[in-house]
């Protein structure tokens, strides 16, 4: 091995009959692409929905306490909020096909910091919104009835006490300590370029 | 060329090639291969030949590489992809097994760039996708060649 042309013939030297044909390939094609990013879709249209339905159930029904509208509409912007900062995390998906590996390094990194600020803020806030929005809807319905509102009250406080006690600070766990292996290796890829 | 059948017989071995490269697992580069190709065929319509439309697939792959590594650690280092040589002679298949072992020791952006090189891009084309500038990427090739050729010394030497 003396030169860089050895090092090219033995580069070449790779075979590549095990790739799929093209018809083969579009068959897959196909199939896979909608399923990348059909998580990410389904939060948003199932909060937009929902959003939806909280708003014409405000609309259609009679209530006739402030406090029901007030519920149903924290409930329903939490569901906005949510399906947003979804959508603009679509962006990454679709604008990085023609850029450069150090503008691609640039920008999973922001997206990166942004989901970061996502689970420390962003979630906080959509969680606060329909735990005191569900709080202040559900009034009105039990309000007459001791036991109703005592039982229901009950379960709502004790599933809100789990979600923001257990389930959260535990996804926040998960979801953080990867974030932070990943940006850690990010900064490292990016430093190479520099 | 604006068929994808066209550009996919065409390209497709480069872009498994140099997602060997980077990974140094077939499987894994087979995926990577299918990424892009979904990404090619999904912006193919809207392709606006602002740049080669080499460059603008080899930035794609390079891209999906670059993104493997939020779904893997570390890419397996010491491995030789298991159904690349089947058919190739015993000394080939020892070079070209080492070789993919002396890249995967290297650093991630070097894998690529030298993946590119090694491929047969021009500098300044794999400038473009590396978004670096040509002297810059002249300097670094010159310096991933000079640590492969010590190693196949060294590999010839003691063998």
């Amino acid at each position: 091995m003396n030169n860089s042309d050895d090092l090219k013939a033995i580069w070449h030297s790779a075979k590549t009959d095990s790739l799929p044909g093209p018809d083969i390939m579009l068959q897959m094609i196909k199939r896979f692409r909608s399923q990348k990013l059909r998580n990410k879709w389904l939060v948003i249209v199932s909060s937009c929905l929902l959003s939806c339905l909280i708003i014409a159930v405000l609309f259609i029904v009679h209530f006739t306490m402030p406090v029901t509208y007030i519920g149903g509409g924290l409930m329903a912007a939490s569901g906005l909020l949510l399906a947003v900062t979804n959508i603009r995390s679509l962006k990454r998906f679709y604008r990085l096909d023609d850029c450069s590996n150090l503008q691609f390094l640039a920008f999973i990194e922001q997206t990166r910091l942004n989901q970061a600020y996502y689970y420390k803020k962003t979630q906080a806030v959509v969680m606060l919104l329909c735990s005191a929005g569900l709080l202040l809807y559900l009034y009105e319905p039990t309000a007459g009835h001791p036991v109703w509102f005592i039982g229901i009250y009950g379960l709502s406080i004790i599933y809100l006490l789990v979600m923001w006690f257990f389930v959260r600070p535990r996804y926040y766990k998960k979801g953080a300590e990867k974030l932070n292996a990943t940006l850690h290796r990010l900064e490292s890829i990016s430093e190479q370029l520099k | 060329m604006r068929n994808f059948e066209e550009i996919y017989n065409r390209y497709s071995p480069q872009i498994f090639r140099v997602c060997l490269g980077y990974t140094n697992d077939a499987e894994q580069a087979k995926d990577l291969v299918q990424d892009t190709f979904i990404s090619v065929w999904k912006g193919l319509p809207n392709f606006r030949n602002q740049s080669h439309i080499s460059t603008w697939i080899f930035r794609i792959a390079t891209n999906n590489c670059l993104r493997a590594l939020e779904v893997a650690k570390r890419m397996p280092q010491a491995e030789l992809p298991f159904n690349l040589t089947e058919q190739a002679e015993e000394s080939t298949e020892e070079k070209l097994s080492f070789l993919y072992r002396c890249i995967s020791e290297l650093e991630e952006t070097e894998r690529i760039i030298i993946s590119l090189e090694l491929e047969g891009l021009p500098q300044a084309q794999i400038a473009d996708i590396v978004g670096l500038n040509n002297g810059n990427v002249r300097v670094k090739i010159h310096r991933i060649k000079e640590k492969l050729t010590k190693k196949f010394k060294a590999y010839e030497q003691f063998r």
